[in-house]
């Protein structure tokens, strides 16, 4: 033990479950800026709570452009307080003690002492004044403690918002100046909630239906971040938790596994971010609807044979050509890298009834699509050589994909 | 009618024009041994005696006649015109503007006969013609130059300048005539010494400085490169020894020196991608061929030709320029970079005080100067040199070096180098590759520069200028061979352009396809862009921006969409765009795989813009620094 510590000049004391709270600051880390003239916003906000004997501890951290806030329950709070503590040494020091069960967290002025069975640390912090006020999610949804009153607020199953993200944000633009193209539009109208993400070269659009219980039916529609919904996905523990989404002019707030009404504001974690600025391509012109050539596809053999063919492919020669024969009823998927070699894979066709038709794509773009496929049938509709394919999984994926120019 | 048709020049306007004529006449009369004699820059004294064929009693004052001359006797010879001089109105015009005296014996006369004149070619009469004492051959020698016409008199330059003129003329009659000796001497002191029968190369360097023997590179190209009845020998310098003008270039057609337009553009064509704009390569050329082939006769001093065919001329210099700077090791060395000779005088045949290159590894044939041991030298560490320089690396071990998948040979493969005829050159024994390079560490400095060593120092390298260099010489291999992959957009891309701009779109559209771009007007200030190259896209690079800046520089007044030079701006932007920055951390991986490009590709030592893409600091070089040598 380093010497003891007086009660006097302590603020907030709280025990707790040591790998629940490193799960805690591994989550929040991902919000904290790496790089940023100000300290605070390297650090984790702490703030203990007692409730009718319940203690529980929140962790908050922001970039400026994401915040992620989780709560940590129980937790015995001896005395309730703030603290605004760097991220990393806390994050290094509650992963280092890991012969403790639980660990000691003590705030004296703006230091914190951590302490375990033979070590004490004293981490120096900021006045967690210093740290940026974040509305919480419920004074957002009902315009309460001076926050901006959102436009919509509804609810989904985390299931269902996973299934959403997971098929669209592989699809957006990776640090282009077409900022719009950054982001996932979220579209929601009525019962429908619709995800569309593009890079310009594809676009991958993924529809669900909201729950009953939700009352609002006013159209919205914002760019959210591809960040955002990565960490998002990451605050998910079970599918049927509920998560509120509620949307004002300029930002998304997410709060995951908290009730309604009066049981409101009893959530695991909220993430906020910053829209993305800027109008989303008008997306309903590029999705074809006159294509009159339809495969059905085994998805694993499709994906096999693709990945297969893209094995000859290099930097420049990207693509591999599809070329449909309908006599033979047979496909076969080509690739030629220049001094490099070739590859041929064919695959059956038996319901494929169409004219021959020719057609090169970048492989990573049919695998990509593939991949979050569940159903073990996918569709794929063509028309031209020259015309984006299309691939459909149910009757919520579509998935729009530009060919390439093959020589 | 033979005088009709030569069309009447000034032939004789300084002293430096009479040694010209005079010194082709000796030549043309067969001589091995040419002595130049100048007093006062050739004002006082031009005196030029031969050993040749001389000329007969009779005919001595039919050689001073105007138009009176004896090589051509139908207008159909002009067709075939094999001499020099075949301008007899020389002897003539130098007679009218001097006091010149002919002396000459033919082998088997028992004396010389001499003939004197005072400015007045019309009194060579037979009956000035009197007996002499002399040695077979002939003996011009031409005094008090324009005694008469004080006025050209006037015209003239310093005796220095003169002289430098009559010399630069001797310098270059005797590049062109490496079996003949020559001996210049002004005002008693000897310049110029060459023996007879030298080789062309010996000649070359005994005339042009024997300092510059590793500087320069051997060219040839006859019948077996296809070169279609042209034979062509040279000398090329270096990028380092490249000049401000155009005046260290010499350029001989079947033994005549002449300047061509379409022989520069060659030779500059080769060096594009090695030389900064406004260098000209140092280079001495001679090219034989037929004389049906080429027009001499477009200028009064002949310094001029019109070749029948001058894409063939075009092609086989290029090629051969191109196929000797492939072969060698381009690398400068900081001795080089501080050449004073890149802002010397540009009027000077020699560069300024070249310093000698140590090692001599870097001229492709064994030099057959600079002393046995020093040949013996050169050709041990030429055999270990990574790429042997007269082998040339193909295509197909850049792509294998891009994929880093080395072959089962290990290290880049290699193809036969193109035939090469010179004597000089030694044989490449077959199935000798070159011997793999050891795996020197890389170093990478402030995330902008590597540095390793080969045999002969220290190699540094400019990491975004090499990956672009090697990036442009694939993306050119590509596009010649087909046009770019291109990956369609969803919605086009919409570019913000000016109407001049919007307007070029279609004439462009030719260039662009070629590239993989496929763009088209939206309206007068606006270009929508549908297509775009897979490549750039995996490099992220953005398409509304290149286009843009594609743009921008097609709306130079330079730019002709069609041409070559179009094509190789637009590769080179891409290749800019798409290669690693300076600041950009590479992996130690990435640093070895991109220095074995650079022994992949061809003319890996400068980017596409001329500038140096590694410099080497040689183990000389360093010893020097820290003062060890």
């Amino acid at each position: 033990m380093v010497g003891g510590v007086g009660s006097e000049g302590c603020w907030m004391k709280v025990i707790c479950d040591r790998s629940a709270l490193l799960d805690a600051i591994n989550l929040v880390s991902g919000a904290v800026a790496s790089r940023t003239p100000r300290p605070q916003l390297q650090c984790v906000k702490m703030t203990a709570t007692k409730d009718d004997g319940a203690g529980e501890l929140a962790l908050v951290a922001t970039d400026g452009e994401i915040s992620l806030s989780l709560k940590l329950g129980r937790v015995d709070v001896e005395r309730p307080g703030e603290a605004l503590i760097p991220a990393d040494k806390l994050r290094q020091i509650v992963s280092a003690e890991d012969d403790e069960p639980t660990l000691t967290l003590e705030v004296e002025d703006e230091a914190v002492h951590i302490r375990g069975k033979d070590a004490h640390f004293k981490v120096f912090g900021y006045p967690p004044s210093d740290f940026p006020a974040i509305p919480s999610f419920e004074d957002v949804a009902n315009g309460a403690g001076g926050a901006e009153k959102a436009k919509a607020v509804f609810t989904h199953s985390a299931g269902a918002l996973e299934t959403l993200i997971s098929r669209t944000a592989f699809a957006t633009a990776k640090e282009t100046s077409r900022y719009a193209i950054n982001g996932v539009l979220f579209k929601r109208d009525g019962k429908r909630l619709e995800l569309v993400a593009t890079d310009g070269r594809r676009l991958a659009l993924c529809r669900s239906v909201l729950p009953a219980s939700d009352k609002e039916t006013r159209a919205i529609s914002c760019i959210v971040p591809t960040k955002a919904l990565t960490m998002l996905q990451k605050l998910f523990a079970d599918p049927e938790e509920p998560v509120r989404i509620a949307i004002t002019d300029g930002q998304i707030y997410c709060s995951v596994g908290g009730g309604e009404g009066k049981k409101a504001g009893g959530e695991r974690a909220v993430m906020s971010s910053n829209l993305v600025e800027g109008t989303f391509p008008p997306y309903e012109d590029v999705i074809p609807k006159d294509h009159d050539k339809r495969v059905v596809f085994d998805r694993d053999v499709l994906s096999s044979a693709v990945r297969r063919a893209a094995l000859l492919t290099n930097e420049e020669s990207r693509g591999v050509r599809l070329s449909f024969q309908g006599k033979t009823k047979k496909l076969e998927l080509s690739s030629r890298a220049p001094e490099m070699g070739e590859a041929q894979v064919r695959v059956d066709l038996s319901k494929y009834d169409g004219d021959d038709l020719e057609i090169g794509f970048n492989p990573t773009f049919i695998t990509d699509a593939l991949k979050v496929i569940n159903d073990p049938e996918v569709i794929l509709e063509l028309k031209a050589g020259n015309k984006p394919g299309l691939i459909r999984s149910g009757t919520d994926f579509v998935y729009v994909v530009m060919p390439v120019n093959l020589q | 009618m033979v005088a009709a048709q030569i069309a009447a020049g000034e032939v004789v306007e300084r002293p430096a024009s009479v040694v010209k004529e005079l010194v082709e006449n000796a030549i043309d009369a067969g001589a091995t041994r040419i002595e130049i004699d100048l007093e006062q820059g050739g004002v006082e004294l031009v005196r030029i005696s031969d050993d040749g064929s001389g000329i007969l009693r009779d005919d001595l004052p039919l050689a001073v006649a105007p138009h009176a001359t004896s090589k051509i006797r139908a207008t159909s010879d002009l067709d075939h015109i094999a001499t020099l001089g075949f301008r007899g109105e020389a002897l003539a015009s130098i007679a009218s503007v001097s006091r010149l005296s002919i002396r000459s014996r033919t082998p088997d006369a028992g004396e010389a006969w001499q003939l004197d004149l005072e400015g007045d070619p019309e009194a060579a009469t037979p009956g000035r013609v009197r007996p002499a004492a002399g040695a077979p051959g002939t003996v011009v020698s031409v005094r008090n130059l324009f005694f008469n016409t004080p006025a050209r008199r006037k015209f003239l330059r310093t005796t220095a300048t003169e002289q430098s003129r009559c010399v630069d003329a001797v310098t270059q009659l005797a590049l062109s005539h490496p079996a003949v000796a020559f001996v210049c001497r002004c005002d008693g002191r000897v310049v110029i010494d060459v023996p007879r029968e030298q080789t062309p190369h010996r000649r070359a360097l005994d005339l042009l400085g024997p300092e510059l023997q590793d500087q320069l590179l051997e060219i040839s190209a006859d019948r077996y490169d296809d070169a279609r009845g042209l034979t062509l020998w040279g000398l090329v310098g270096l990028p380092a020894i490249a000049r401000a003008t155009r005046a260290a270039q010499h350029l001989f057609i079947n033994g005549r020196a002449v300047r061509d337009r379409t022989v520069q553009h060659a030779l500059q064509e080769g060096y594009r991608g090695i030389l900064e704009p406004g260098r000209f390569p140092t280079a001495l050329l001679m090219i034989e061929m037929s004389p049906e082939g080429v027009d001499v006769n477009v200028h009064p001093q002949k310094a001029e030709v019109r070749f029948r065919d001058s894409g063939v001329v075009h092609s086989v210099v290029y090629h051969a320029v191109k196929r000797a700077l492939a072969a060698a090791d381009l690398t400068p060395t900081l001795t080089d970079l501080g050449r004073p000779s890149r802002a010397s005088d540009p009027r000077a045949i020699l560069p300024g005080p070249a310093t000698p290159e140590p090692g001599g590894s870097r001229v492709s044939p064994p030099i057959d100067g600079g002393g046995p041991t020093r040949a013996a030298f050169v050709d041990y560490f030429r055999r270990f040199m990574p790429s042997g320089p007269t082998e040339r690396l193909s295509y197909d071990a850049i792509r294998e070096a891009v994929r880093g998948t080395g072959g089962p040979g290990e290290g880049p493969s290699i193809e036969p180098a193109t035939p090469v005829s010179t004597d000089e050159r030694p044989a490449r024994e077959p199935g000798l590759a070159p011997a793999p390079r050891p795996a020197d560490r890389v170093l990478q400095v402030h995330n902008s520069y590597l540095v390793t060593q080969d045999a002969e120092g220290v190699v540094i390298v400019d990491q975004h200028a090499l990956h672009e260099r090697v990036m442009f010489e694939a993306l050119l291999a590509r596009v010649l061979e087909r046009d770019l992959e291109s990956q369609r957009l969803l919605t086009p891309v919409v570019v913000d352009v000016t109407p001049a701009q919007s307007a070029s779109i279609d004439e462009l559209s030719p260039l662009f396809k070629r590239i993989g771009i496929e763009a088209s007007a939206l309206g007068p200030r606006q270009v929508g862009v549908s297509a775009f190259p897979s490549f750039l896209f995996e490099r992220g690079v953005d398409a509304g921006g290149f286009v843009r800046a594609l743009l921008d520089r097609a709306g130079a007044s330079d730019f002709a969409p069609g041409s070559e030079d179009a094509l190789r701006d637009v590769l080179d932007m891409m290749a800019c765009k798409a290669a690693v920055k300076a600041g950009d951390r590479m992996s130690e991986g990435e640093l070895t795989e991109l220095l074995r490009l650079r022994e992949a590709v061809e003319r890996s030592s400068n980017c596409p813009h001329g500038r140096p893409t590694t410099v080497r600091l040689t183990i000389r070089e360093l010893e020097r620094l820290f003062g060890r040598a």
